[in-house]
C-alpha cells in the first residue's frame, strides 16, 4: 500500500505543483458552468439535469486530455524504465495513476458545486437527486479514465493517445444518440444502447442508483485497468 | 549474486544476445565492454527483469527476475542508459520519492554522498548533465542495494566529473556487486576487477582484467575485430 501511495502522491503533485493542473481544472469548471448557465434562464427550470447531461460530452475531451500523458509521456521520456525497475508491481503503478486522475476529476467537479448552491437560493432542490447525479459523474469519470489510460499505455505519442481515447469514447457516447440508433434495426439498437455510458448515466441524472448501471461502469473501469496492467506486464 | 546461464534474447527475428553465460559476485566490479548495439543494455535489462529472455535463465541472489520481480528489484540499484529522470521534480523530491519506494531512511546522506546537497532544491531540468548523472546515480544508491547496475555511468561527463563518479564506484564496491558498461577502455582499466566483452550479441571475453596498461585496448581490438 505504501509504495502505491508514494506514487499516487508523486502523480498528484505533478498537477498540484504545476500551473497546468489549475488551468485544466478551472477551464473544466468554467466550461461546465457556462454551457449550463447560457440556457438556464431560457428553459426557466431550476433543475440540474441539463447540467449533468453536458458532463459526458465535457469529459469526452477533458479526461483524455488530462490522462493522455499518464504512460505516453513516461514512454517518450523513458522514465517508464525507471518506474518498472523500482519495487512496484504493475498493478500498483496503474492503480496509483488511476487514483491521482480520479482525484483531479473530483476536484474539477467540486468546482461546479457553485451551481447547486446558487440554485438552492432560487428554488427548492431535491438534494439526493443532485448527489446521485454527482455520484454518476464519478462512475462515468472512472470508466473514461481507465479507457484513456489504456490508450496512453499503447503509445509514446500523447496526441495519438488523446485522439484514440477521445474517438473511442465518442463512439461509445454516440451509439445511444437518436441520430445513430434510428438508422439501425431495433434489436441492434437495444444491444448497442446497453453499451452506451449515456444510457447508464441517465439513470443517475434521474436520481436512480441502478445496480446494472453501477455494474456497467465498474466493468468498463476494471476491464481497461486490467488491460493496461497486462500491457505493462509485457516484457518484450 | 548474479548468474546468467545460456541467455538468448531475440527481438522479433533479430538475435540481440546469443547464448551468454556469466557470473558476478559480491565485491566484484564487472566492466561490460562492447561496441554500440552489442547487447550490453539488453543484458542489463534482462538482469532487472525489464526484459524476458527468449531462452536461458537469469538468477539474482537466487531469484528469477521475472517471477520474483519485486524481491530482485529491492536488492538492485539501476542507472539506465541515457539516465531518464522526472525533469519536473526537484532533486530532493525525486530522491525522496525513490527513497520512499526503496526504504531508504537517510536520503540526505545519499544527497551528501553524491554531492547533490547544493542543488537539492533545483528542478532536475535545470541541472547540468553532470549533476543529472549524479541524480541518476543517487537514485540507484537509494535503499543501499547489494547490486548496482550502471549503464554508461560516466557517459557525456567531463573528465573531472568522470573521475568523481569512478571514485564513488570504487568506494562502493567493497560490499556490493557492481556491473557497469562503458565505451571508455581506460575506465575498465582503472576500476573493474573483471571484464566481459560482448560483440554482436555474443560473449567474446570473460575474465580478470589484464594488469598491464594499454593491454585492455589490445584485448578489445583483438576480440571484436
Amino acid at each position: 500500500m505504501k509504495p502505491m501511495l508514494t506514487l499516487f502522491r508523486k502523480e498528484l503533485n505533478y498537477y498540484v505543483n504545476n500551473v497546468l493542473g489549475y488551468i485544466v481544472i478551472i477551464l473544466f469548471a468554467v466550461f461546465a458552468n457556462f454551457l449550463f448557465m447560457k440556457d438556464v434562464f431560457v428553459v426557466g427550470s431550476a433543475s440540474l439535469r441539463p447540467f449533468f447531461s453536458i458532463i459526458p460530452w465535457l469529459f469526452l475531451v477533458f479526461i483524455p486530455a488530462v490522462v493522455m500523458r499518464s504512460f505516453a509521456e513516461e514512454k517518450k521520456q523513458n522514465t517508464i524504465e525507471v518506474l518498472l525497475t523500482l519495487p512496484l508491481t504493475e498493478s500498483q503503478i496503474v492503480i496509483a495513476k488511476f487514483a491521482s486522475y480520479f482525484i483531479l476529476v473530483l476536484a474539477s467537479l467540486l468546482l461546479t458545486f457553485s451551481l447547486p448552491v446558487s440554485f438552492s437560493f432560487l428554488a427548492r432542490l431535491y438534494i439526493p437527486e443532485i448527489l446521485i447525479g454527482y455520484l454518476g459523474c464519478l462512475f462515468l469519470a472512472s470508466s473514461f479514465i481507465s479507457v484513456s489510460m489504456y490508450f496512453s499505455v499503447l503509445t509514446k505519442n500523447q496526441i495519438i493517445s488523446f485522439l484514440a481515447s477521445a474517438f473511442t469514447l465518442f463512439i461509445l457516447l454516440g451509439i445511444s444518440t437518436e441520430l445513430i440508433s434510428s438508422l439501425l434495426p431495433k434489436m441492434v439498437q437495444d444491444i448497442l444502447i446497453y453499451f452506451s455510458p449515456i444510457y447508464h448515466f441517465q439513470n443517475f441524472i434521474k436520481g436512480i442508483v441502478d445496480l446494472r448501471s453501477v455494474y456497467f461502469f465498474l466493468s468498463i473501469t476494471f476491464l481497461f485497468v486490467f488491460l493496461t496492467v497486462v500491457h505493462l506486464e509485457k516484457r518484450d | 549474486m548474479i548468474s546468467l546461464h545460456k541467455i538468448t534474447k531475440r527481438f522479433n527475428n533479430k538475435v540481440a544476445l546469443n547464448d551468454v553465460t556469466f557470473e558476478a559476485k559480491r565485491g566484484e566490479i564487472v566492466g561490460f565492454l562492447g561496441p554500440n548495439g552489442a547487447g550490453k543494455t539488453t543484458t542489463m535489462r534482462l538482469i532487472l527483469g525489464y526484459l524476458t529472455p527468449s531462452s536461458g535463465t537469469v538468477r539474482v541472489n537466487g531469484y528469477n527476475p521475472i517471477e520474483d520481480r519485486i524481491k530482485v528489484l529491492k536488492t538492485v540499484g539501476y542507472l539506465p542508459e541515457n539516465n531518464p529522470l522526472y525533469q519536473d521534480m526537484k532533486v530532493n523530491e525525486y530522491i525522496s520519492f525513490i527513497s520512499s519506494l526503496k526504504h531508504e531512511k537517510h536520503p540526505e546522506q545519499i544527497l551528501n554522498m553524491t554531492g547533490l546537497e547544493e542543488v537539492k532544491n533545483v528542478k532536475i531540468e535545470e541541472l547540468s548533465r553532470g549533476f543529472k548523472q549524479r541524480v541518476g546515480l543517487a537514485s540507484a544508491l537509494c535503499g543501499n542495494p547489494d547490486i548496482l547496475i550502471l549503464d554508461e555511468p560516466t557517459s557525456g561527463l567531463d573528465p573531472i566529473e568522470q573521475e568523481k563518479i569512478r571514485d564513488l564506484i570504487k568506494k562502493l564496491s567493497r560490499q556490493k556487486c557492481i556491473i557497469f558498461s562503458t565505451h571508455i577502455l581506460s575506465e575498465i582499466e582503472e576500476i573493474a576487477h573483471k571484464v566481459i566483452i560482448i560483440h554482436k550479441g555474443k560473449k567474446v571475453f570473460d575474465g580478470i582484467k589484464p594488469k598491464n596498461k594499454g593491454s585492455i585496448d589490445k584485448l578489445f581490438k583483438k576480440v571484436v575485430s
